[in-house]
Protein backbone atom coordinates (compact mmCIF):
# COMPACT_ATOMS: atom_id res chain seq x y z
CA UNK A 1 0.00 0.00 0.00
CA UNK A 2 1.30 3.40 0.90
CA UNK A 3 1.49 6.54 -1.12
CA UNK A 4 0.21 4.98 -4.30
CA UNK A 5 -3.38 5.59 -3.21
CA UNK A 6 -2.71 9.25 -3.91
CA UNK A 7 -1.51 8.55 -7.45
CA UNK A 8 -4.79 9.39 -9.22
CA UNK A 9 -4.49 12.92 -7.87
CA UNK A 10 -1.07 13.62 -9.38
CA UNK A 11 -0.87 11.29 -12.39
CA UNK A 12 -2.64 13.85 -14.62
CA UNK A 13 0.75 15.58 -14.65
CA UNK A 14 1.95 12.77 -16.89
CA UNK A 15 -0.54 13.81 -19.55
CA UNK A 16 1.24 17.07 -20.30
CA UNK A 17 3.81 15.70 -22.77
CA UNK A 18 1.07 13.65 -24.40
CA UNK A 19 -1.09 16.71 -24.89
CA UNK A 20 1.81 18.55 -26.46
CA UNK A 21 2.87 15.72 -28.76
CA UNK A 22 -0.65 14.74 -29.81
CA UNK A 23 -1.38 18.37 -30.63
CA UNK A 24 1.71 18.54 -32.84
CA UNK A 25 1.86 15.16 -34.49
CA UNK A 26 -1.51 13.42 -34.59
CA UNK A 27 -4.39 14.12 -36.93
CA UNK A 28 -6.56 16.65 -35.07
CA UNK A 29 -9.50 14.24 -35.04
CA UNK A 30 -7.48 11.49 -33.37
CA UNK A 31 -5.84 13.97 -31.00
CA UNK A 32 -9.19 15.46 -29.92
CA UNK A 33 -10.71 12.07 -29.20
CA UNK A 34 -7.63 10.63 -27.47
CA UNK A 35 -7.05 13.66 -25.26
CA UNK A 36 -10.74 13.95 -24.34
CA UNK A 37 -10.83 10.33 -23.22
CA UNK A 38 -7.58 10.58 -21.28
CA UNK A 39 -8.83 13.74 -19.56
CA UNK A 40 -12.21 12.18 -18.72
CA UNK A 41 -10.69 8.97 -17.29
CA UNK A 42 -8.12 10.84 -15.26
CA UNK A 43 -10.65 13.34 -13.93
CA UNK A 44 -13.01 10.50 -13.00
CA UNK A 45 -10.28 8.59 -11.14
CA UNK A 46 -9.04 11.68 -9.39
CA UNK A 47 -12.53 12.56 -8.15
CA UNK A 48 -13.22 8.96 -7.09
CA UNK A 49 -9.94 8.97 -5.19
CA UNK A 50 -10.91 12.18 -3.38
CA UNK A 51 -14.31 10.74 -2.47
CA UNK A 52 -12.77 7.53 -1.09
CA UNK A 53 -10.21 9.47 0.92
CA UNK A 54 -13.03 11.47 2.45
CA UNK A 55 -14.82 8.26 3.44
CA UNK A 56 -11.75 6.49 4.83
CA UNK A 57 -10.31 9.48 6.59
CA UNK A 58 -13.39 10.78 8.29
CA UNK A 59 -15.97 8.01 8.76
CA UNK A 60 -14.83 7.40 12.37
CA UNK A 61 -14.66 11.01 13.39
CA UNK A 62 -17.33 11.91 15.94
CA UNK A 63 -20.37 13.50 14.37
CA UNK A 64 -19.77 12.01 10.93
CA UNK A 65 -22.95 10.42 9.56
CA UNK A 66 -21.06 7.66 7.68
CA UNK A 67 -21.05 4.17 9.32
CA UNK A 68 -17.90 3.60 11.41
CA UNK A 69 -17.28 0.28 9.65
CA UNK A 70 -16.46 2.23 6.47
CA UNK A 71 -13.17 3.24 8.01
CA UNK A 72 -12.07 0.20 10.00
CA UNK A 73 -8.44 -0.12 11.10
CA UNK A 74 -7.52 -2.31 8.09
CA UNK A 75 -8.86 0.27 5.69
CA UNK A 76 -7.15 3.13 7.41
CA UNK A 77 -3.89 1.20 7.42
CA UNK A 78 -3.99 1.35 3.63
CA UNK A 79 -3.98 5.13 3.58
CA UNK A 80 -0.92 6.96 4.95
CA UNK A 81 -1.89 9.78 7.32
CA UNK A 82 -5.55 8.92 6.82
CA UNK A 83 -6.80 11.59 9.20
CA UNK A 84 -5.00 14.47 7.52
CA UNK A 85 -5.68 13.16 4.01
CA UNK A 86 -9.36 12.67 4.78
CA UNK A 87 -9.78 16.12 6.27
CA UNK A 88 -7.93 17.73 3.38
CA UNK A 89 -9.99 15.79 0.88
CA UNK A 90 -13.30 17.18 2.18
CA UNK A 91 -12.81 20.79 1.03
CA UNK A 92 -11.07 19.57 -2.13
CA UNK A 93 -14.06 17.42 -3.05
CA UNK A 94 -16.37 20.31 -2.20
CA UNK A 95 -14.42 22.61 -4.49
CA UNK A 96 -14.50 20.08 -7.32
CA UNK A 97 -18.25 19.62 -6.97
CA UNK A 98 -18.86 23.37 -6.84
CA UNK A 99 -16.59 24.11 -9.81
CA UNK A 100 -18.12 21.37 -11.96
CA UNK A 101 -21.63 22.39 -10.98
CA UNK A 102 -20.88 25.97 -11.86
CA UNK A 103 -19.43 25.00 -15.23
CA UNK A 104 -22.52 22.91 -16.06
CA UNK A 105 -24.86 25.65 -14.92
CA UNK A 106 -23.08 28.29 -17.01
CA UNK A 107 -23.04 25.94 -19.97
CA UNK A 108 -26.82 25.60 -19.78
CA UNK A 109 -27.23 29.31 -19.22
CA UNK A 110 -25.15 30.36 -22.24
CA UNK A 111 -26.98 27.86 -24.45
CA UNK A 112 -30.40 29.08 -23.30
CA UNK A 113 -29.50 32.74 -23.64
CA UNK A 114 -28.05 32.23 -27.11
CA UNK A 115 -31.17 30.35 -28.19
CA UNK A 116 -33.39 33.04 -26.75
CA UNK A 117 -31.35 35.72 -28.51
CA UNK A 118 -32.09 34.08 -31.84
CA UNK A 119 -35.84 33.53 -31.33
CA UNK A 120 -37.85 35.17 -34.05
CA UNK A 121 -35.19 34.50 -36.68
CA UNK A 122 -36.87 31.74 -38.57
CA UNK A 123 -35.83 28.92 -40.76
CA UNK A 124 -32.33 28.65 -41.98
CA UNK A 125 -29.61 27.02 -39.88
CA UNK A 126 -27.51 30.11 -40.52
CA UNK A 127 -28.40 33.26 -38.59
CA UNK A 128 -26.85 36.33 -40.18
CA UNK A 129 -26.88 39.19 -37.68
CA UNK A 130 -26.45 42.81 -38.68
CA UNK A 131 -23.61 43.83 -36.39
CA UNK A 132 -20.44 45.86 -36.83
CA UNK A 133 -18.43 43.41 -34.72
CA UNK A 134 -17.07 40.52 -36.77
CA UNK A 135 -17.70 37.15 -35.13
CA UNK A 136 -18.95 33.67 -35.99
CA UNK A 137 -20.13 30.95 -33.65
CA UNK A 138 -21.48 27.44 -33.87
CA UNK A 139 -24.39 27.09 -31.47
CA UNK A 140 -24.92 23.40 -30.63
CA UNK A 141 -28.36 21.84 -30.37
CA UNK A 142 -30.90 20.03 -32.51
CA UNK A 143 -30.71 21.50 -35.02
CA UNK A 144 -27.50 23.40 -34.39
CA UNK A 145 -27.18 26.91 -35.70
CA UNK A 146 -24.41 28.98 -37.16
CA UNK A 147 -24.33 32.59 -36.03
CA UNK A 148 -22.36 35.02 -38.13
CA UNK A 149 -22.36 38.80 -38.40
CA UNK A 150 -22.56 40.89 -41.54
CA UNK A 151 -19.26 42.55 -40.57
CA UNK A 152 -17.42 39.23 -40.80
CA UNK A 153 -19.15 38.06 -43.99
CA UNK A 154 -18.43 41.42 -45.59
CA UNK A 155 -14.71 41.00 -44.99
CA UNK A 156 -14.49 37.61 -46.68
CA UNK A 157 -14.48 36.58 -50.33
CA UNK A 158 -17.20 34.12 -51.44
CA UNK A 159 -14.89 31.07 -51.28
CA UNK A 160 -13.72 32.12 -47.83
CA UNK A 161 -17.32 32.39 -46.65
CA UNK A 162 -17.89 28.84 -47.80
CA UNK A 163 -14.83 27.83 -45.78
CA UNK A 164 -16.22 29.62 -42.73
CA UNK A 165 -19.58 27.85 -43.00
CA UNK A 166 -17.90 24.49 -43.63
CA UNK A 167 -15.82 25.02 -40.49
CA UNK A 168 -18.84 25.81 -38.33
CA UNK A 169 -20.86 22.96 -39.82
CA UNK A 170 -17.98 20.60 -38.97
CA UNK A 171 -18.18 21.75 -35.32
CA UNK A 172 -21.89 21.00 -35.26
CA UNK A 173 -21.73 17.70 -37.15
CA UNK A 174 -18.93 16.26 -35.01
CA UNK A 175 -20.55 17.63 -31.83
CA UNK A 176 -17.34 19.27 -30.68
CA UNK A 177 -19.15 20.96 -27.83
CA UNK A 178 -19.34 17.59 -26.06
CA UNK A 179 -15.58 17.15 -26.19
CA UNK A 180 -15.13 20.72 -25.00
CA UNK A 181 -17.57 20.36 -22.13
CA UNK A 182 -15.87 17.11 -21.07
CA UNK A 183 -12.40 18.67 -20.94
CA UNK A 184 -13.69 21.81 -19.24
CA UNK A 185 -15.24 19.65 -16.52
CA UNK A 186 -12.07 17.55 -16.29
CA UNK A 187 -9.95 20.67 -15.84
CA UNK A 188 -12.27 21.74 -13.02
CA UNK A 189 -12.03 18.31 -11.38
CA UNK A 190 -8.23 18.35 -11.37
CA UNK A 191 -6.27 21.52 -12.22
CA UNK A 192 -3.38 19.39 -13.50
CA UNK A 193 -5.60 18.58 -16.48
CA UNK A 194 -5.73 22.18 -17.68
CA UNK A 195 -3.09 21.68 -20.42
CA UNK A 196 -5.33 18.93 -21.83
CA UNK A 197 -8.20 21.38 -21.95
CA UNK A 198 -6.17 23.95 -23.91
CA UNK A 199 -4.92 21.19 -26.20
CA UNK A 200 -8.43 19.95 -26.98
CA UNK A 201 -9.74 23.49 -27.53
CA UNK A 202 -7.00 23.85 -30.14
CA UNK A 203 -7.28 20.41 -31.78
CA UNK A 204 -11.08 20.74 -32.09
CA UNK A 205 -10.55 23.95 -34.08
CA UNK A 206 -7.90 22.22 -36.19
CA UNK A 207 -10.30 19.32 -36.77
CA UNK A 208 -12.96 21.72 -38.05
CA UNK A 209 -10.33 23.47 -40.17
CA UNK A 210 -9.33 20.19 -41.81
CA UNK A 211 -12.98 19.29 -42.46
CA UNK A 212 -13.49 22.72 -44.00
CA UNK A 213 -10.41 22.26 -46.18
CA UNK A 214 -11.84 18.95 -47.35
CA UNK A 215 -15.26 20.47 -48.07
CA UNK A 216 -13.90 23.50 -49.91
CA UNK A 217 -11.15 21.53 -51.64
CA UNK A 218 -8.46 24.15 -51.07
CA UNK A 219 -6.44 24.40 -47.89
CA UNK A 220 -5.23 27.89 -48.66
CA UNK A 221 -8.75 29.31 -48.90
CA UNK A 222 -9.47 28.09 -45.36
CA UNK A 223 -6.15 29.47 -44.14
CA UNK A 224 -6.95 32.84 -45.67
CA UNK A 225 -10.48 32.84 -44.22
CA UNK A 226 -9.15 32.21 -40.72
CA UNK A 227 -6.40 34.78 -41.11
CA UNK A 228 -8.68 37.48 -42.46
CA UNK A 229 -11.33 36.80 -39.79
CA UNK A 230 -8.72 37.06 -37.04
CA UNK A 231 -7.35 40.33 -38.43
CA UNK A 232 -10.88 41.73 -38.75
CA UNK A 233 -11.68 40.71 -35.18
CA UNK A 234 -8.51 42.21 -33.77
CA UNK A 235 -9.49 45.54 -35.29
CA UNK A 236 -13.02 45.26 -33.88
CA UNK A 237 -14.23 48.25 -31.89
CA UNK A 238 -15.37 46.35 -28.78
CA UNK A 239 -12.46 45.15 -26.70
CA UNK A 240 -14.70 42.92 -24.58
CA UNK A 241 -15.06 40.31 -27.27
CA UNK A 242 -11.34 40.16 -27.86
CA UNK A 243 -10.12 40.46 -24.28
CA UNK A 244 -10.88 36.83 -23.56
CA UNK A 245 -8.29 34.69 -25.20
CA UNK A 246 -4.79 35.16 -23.90
CA UNK A 247 -2.85 32.94 -26.25
CA UNK A 248 -3.06 33.09 -29.99
CA UNK A 249 -3.61 29.73 -31.64
CA UNK A 250 -4.67 31.40 -34.89
CA UNK A 251 -1.24 31.68 -36.58
CA UNK A 252 -0.57 28.02 -35.74
CA UNK A 253 -3.85 27.02 -37.38
CA UNK A 254 -3.06 29.05 -40.48
CA UNK A 255 0.46 27.64 -40.67
CA UNK A 256 -0.92 24.11 -40.32
CA UNK A 257 -3.30 24.71 -43.21
CA UNK A 258 -0.53 26.08 -45.38
CA UNK A 259 1.42 22.89 -44.72
CA UNK A 260 0.39 19.58 -46.34
CA UNK A 261 -2.65 17.83 -44.89
CA UNK A 262 -1.98 15.58 -41.90
CA UNK A 263 -2.23 11.86 -42.50
CA UNK A 264 -5.73 10.68 -41.78
CA UNK A 265 -5.94 7.42 -39.93
CA UNK A 266 -2.29 6.47 -39.65
CA UNK A 267 -0.23 7.17 -36.59
CA UNK A 268 3.40 7.99 -37.31
CA UNK A 269 5.55 4.82 -37.60
CA UNK A 270 7.22 3.76 -34.34
CA UNK A 271 10.77 3.76 -35.65
CA UNK A 272 11.04 7.46 -36.43
CA UNK A 273 11.95 10.08 -33.84
CA UNK A 274 8.47 11.62 -33.91
CA UNK A 275 6.80 8.25 -33.97
CA UNK A 276 8.74 6.98 -31.00
CA UNK A 277 7.91 10.12 -29.05
CA UNK A 278 4.21 9.98 -29.87
CA UNK A 279 3.87 6.27 -29.20
CA UNK A 280 5.93 6.52 -26.04
CA UNK A 281 3.87 9.41 -24.76
CA UNK A 282 0.60 7.72 -25.69
CA UNK A 283 1.69 4.52 -23.95
CA UNK A 284 2.68 6.60 -20.94
CA UNK A 285 -0.71 8.29 -20.89
CA UNK A 286 -2.56 5.01 -21.13
CA UNK A 287 -0.31 3.49 -18.45
CA UNK A 288 -0.89 6.36 -16.08
CA UNK A 289 -4.63 6.36 -16.79
CA UNK A 290 -4.67 2.62 -16.05
CA UNK A 291 -2.62 2.97 -12.92
CA UNK A 292 -4.80 5.87 -11.89
CA UNK A 293 -7.86 3.68 -12.38
CA UNK A 294 -6.09 0.80 -10.65
CA UNK A 295 -5.34 2.88 -7.55
CA UNK A 296 -8.90 4.15 -7.36
CA UNK A 297 -10.35 0.66 -7.81
CA UNK A 298 -7.96 -0.87 -5.25
CA UNK A 299 -8.92 1.72 -2.70
CA UNK A 300 -12.55 0.98 -3.47
CA UNK A 301 -12.02 -2.79 -3.11
CA UNK A 302 -10.23 -2.43 0.23
CA UNK A 303 -13.15 -0.42 1.41
CA UNK A 304 -15.58 -2.96 0.05
CA UNK A 305 -13.95 -6.02 1.66
CA UNK A 306 -13.51 -4.29 4.99
CA UNK A 307 -17.12 -3.22 5.07
CA UNK A 308 -19.92 -5.57 6.09
CA UNK A 309 -22.19 -4.12 3.41
CA UNK B 1 -33.88 28.60 -12.69
CA UNK B 2 -37.35 27.18 -12.19
CA UNK B 3 -39.21 26.01 -15.24
CA UNK B 4 -42.10 28.50 -15.19
CA UNK B 5 -39.62 31.34 -14.77
CA UNK B 6 -37.56 30.11 -17.70
CA UNK B 7 -40.65 29.72 -19.80
CA UNK B 8 -41.69 33.27 -18.97
CA UNK B 9 -38.26 34.56 -19.99
CA UNK B 10 -38.34 32.67 -23.26
CA UNK B 11 -41.85 33.91 -23.89
CA UNK B 12 -40.68 37.44 -23.38
CA UNK B 13 -37.91 36.90 -25.93
CA UNK B 14 -40.43 35.63 -28.46
CA UNK B 15 -42.84 38.43 -27.69
CA UNK B 16 -40.21 41.08 -28.34
CA UNK B 17 -39.74 39.59 -31.78
CA UNK B 18 -43.49 39.40 -32.43
CA UNK B 19 -44.16 42.97 -31.29
CA UNK B 20 -41.31 44.27 -33.41
CA UNK B 21 -42.60 42.22 -36.34
CA UNK B 22 -46.09 43.72 -35.92
CA UNK B 23 -44.70 47.25 -35.79
CA UNK B 24 -42.80 46.64 -39.01
CA UNK B 25 -46.00 45.54 -40.74
CA UNK B 26 -47.73 48.79 -39.83
CA UNK B 27 -47.92 51.60 -42.39
CA UNK B 28 -46.74 54.24 -39.96
CA UNK B 29 -46.51 55.03 -36.26
CA UNK B 30 -49.12 53.02 -34.33
CA UNK B 31 -50.41 52.81 -30.77
CA UNK B 32 -49.87 49.97 -28.32
CA UNK B 33 -53.57 49.14 -28.66
CA UNK B 34 -53.04 48.61 -32.39
CA UNK B 35 -50.18 46.22 -31.69
CA UNK B 36 -52.29 44.36 -29.13
CA UNK B 37 -55.11 43.93 -31.62
CA UNK B 38 -52.69 42.90 -34.34
CA UNK B 39 -51.14 40.15 -32.21
CA UNK B 40 -54.52 38.64 -31.28
CA UNK B 41 -56.51 38.65 -28.10
CA UNK B 42 -54.54 36.71 -25.46
CA UNK B 43 -52.02 39.46 -24.70
CA UNK B 44 -52.78 42.01 -22.00
CA UNK B 45 -52.46 45.66 -22.95
CA UNK B 46 -49.95 46.20 -20.13
CA UNK B 47 -47.82 43.35 -21.44
CA UNK B 48 -47.64 44.96 -24.85
CA UNK B 49 -46.64 48.28 -23.29
CA UNK B 50 -43.98 46.53 -21.19
CA UNK B 51 -42.52 44.82 -24.25
CA UNK B 52 -42.57 48.09 -26.21
CA UNK B 53 -40.74 49.83 -23.36
CA UNK B 54 -38.09 47.09 -23.34
CA UNK B 55 -37.65 47.48 -27.08
CA UNK B 56 -37.30 51.22 -26.57
CA UNK B 57 -34.52 50.60 -24.05
CA UNK B 58 -32.78 48.44 -26.65
CA UNK B 59 -33.10 51.27 -29.16
CA UNK B 60 -34.91 49.21 -31.78
CA UNK B 61 -38.15 51.25 -31.59
CA UNK B 62 -38.86 54.92 -31.09
CA UNK B 63 -41.97 56.63 -29.73
CA UNK B 64 -43.59 60.04 -29.83
CA UNK B 65 -46.45 61.45 -27.88
CA UNK B 66 -49.69 61.81 -29.77
CA UNK B 67 -52.57 63.13 -27.68
CA UNK B 68 -52.76 61.21 -24.41
CA UNK B 69 -50.78 58.13 -25.54
CA UNK B 70 -47.62 57.23 -27.44
CA UNK B 71 -47.30 56.05 -31.01
CA UNK B 72 -44.47 53.64 -31.81
CA UNK B 73 -42.22 53.24 -34.85
CA UNK B 74 -39.67 50.46 -35.48
CA UNK B 75 -36.10 51.63 -36.04
CA UNK B 76 -34.62 48.17 -36.63
CA UNK B 77 -35.71 44.73 -37.78
CA UNK B 78 -35.91 41.38 -35.99
CA UNK B 79 -32.38 40.42 -37.05
CA UNK B 80 -31.02 43.60 -35.48
CA UNK B 81 -32.83 42.77 -32.25
CA UNK B 82 -31.27 39.28 -32.30
CA UNK B 83 -27.86 40.83 -32.95
CA UNK B 84 -28.26 43.13 -29.93
CA UNK B 85 -29.26 40.23 -27.69
CA UNK B 86 -26.36 38.12 -28.94
CA UNK B 87 -23.88 40.92 -28.32
CA UNK B 88 -25.14 41.37 -24.79
CA UNK B 89 -24.66 37.64 -24.23
CA UNK B 90 -21.15 37.60 -25.70
CA UNK B 91 -20.05 40.65 -23.76
CA UNK B 92 -21.49 39.35 -20.51
CA UNK B 93 -20.53 35.69 -20.36
CA UNK B 94 -17.01 34.71 -19.48
CA UNK B 95 -17.42 30.95 -19.63
CA UNK B 96 -19.07 30.83 -23.00
CA UNK B 97 -16.14 29.16 -24.73
CA UNK B 98 -17.27 25.71 -23.65
CA UNK B 99 -20.54 26.19 -25.50
CA UNK B 100 -19.88 28.51 -28.38
CA UNK B 101 -16.92 27.55 -30.48
CA UNK B 102 -15.69 30.75 -32.00
CA UNK B 103 -14.28 30.80 -35.52
CA UNK B 104 -11.23 32.73 -34.37
CA UNK B 105 -9.89 33.82 -31.03
CA UNK B 106 -8.36 37.18 -30.30
CA UNK B 107 -4.99 38.04 -31.73
CA UNK B 108 -2.14 39.34 -29.56
CA UNK B 109 -0.06 42.02 -31.35
CA UNK B 110 2.88 39.69 -31.99
CA UNK B 111 0.62 37.09 -33.54
CA UNK B 112 -0.79 39.72 -35.85
CA UNK B 113 2.65 40.21 -37.42
CA UNK B 114 3.17 36.46 -37.81
CA UNK B 115 -0.28 36.05 -39.30
CA UNK B 116 0.19 38.82 -41.84
CA UNK B 117 3.49 37.24 -42.90
CA UNK B 118 1.81 33.84 -43.26
CA UNK B 119 -1.00 35.25 -45.35
CA UNK B 120 1.49 37.00 -47.62
CA UNK B 121 3.25 33.67 -48.14
CA UNK B 122 -0.08 32.06 -48.95
CA UNK B 123 -0.88 34.77 -51.49
CA UNK B 124 2.61 34.57 -53.00
CA UNK B 125 2.17 30.87 -53.65
CA UNK B 126 -0.64 31.80 -55.99
CA UNK B 127 -4.16 30.41 -56.15
CA UNK B 128 -3.65 27.90 -58.96
CA UNK B 129 -1.34 25.20 -57.64
CA UNK B 130 -4.04 23.41 -55.71
CA UNK B 131 -2.80 19.88 -56.08
CA UNK B 132 0.45 20.64 -54.26
CA UNK B 133 -1.52 21.02 -51.04
CA UNK B 134 -2.12 17.30 -50.89
CA UNK B 135 -5.82 17.65 -50.17
CA UNK B 136 -6.71 14.33 -51.75
CA UNK B 137 -5.26 12.34 -48.88
CA UNK B 138 -7.53 13.55 -46.07
CA UNK B 139 -10.55 13.12 -48.32
CA UNK B 140 -9.91 9.43 -48.60
CA UNK B 141 -8.87 9.06 -44.99
CA UNK B 142 -11.69 11.08 -43.45
CA UNK B 143 -14.38 9.37 -45.47
CA UNK B 144 -13.64 6.09 -43.77
CA UNK B 145 -13.99 7.22 -40.19
CA UNK B 146 -17.00 9.50 -40.42
CA UNK B 147 -19.74 8.34 -38.10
Amino acid sequence: MGLFVFLPLVLPLSAWPVARLAELHLHPRTATRLLTWVAAVMAGCSTLCLALLVVVGTAQLPGNPLPDGWAGPEVRAAVPRDGVAGRAAIPALGLVAAACGRTLWRHGRVTRRARRALTGLRGAPVAVLPDATPYAYALPGTPGRIVVTTALLGGLAPAERRALFAHERAHLAARHHRHLLAVHLAARANPFLRPLRSAVVYTAERWADEEAARAVGDRRVVARAIGKAALLSSAAPTPTLAALAATGPVPRRVAALLAPAPAGRRWPPVFTAVGAAVWGAAAGAVASAMSSANSAVTLFLILHTATPL
Amino acid sequence: MTTPHRRARRRQGELEGQVLGALREADGPVTAAWVQERLGGDLAYTTVVTILTRLLAKDVVSRERRGRSFVWTPTADVARLAALRMRRLLDGERDREAVLTSFVTALPPDDEQVLRALLETADAQGPTERTSCGNTEPTAADGGTEH
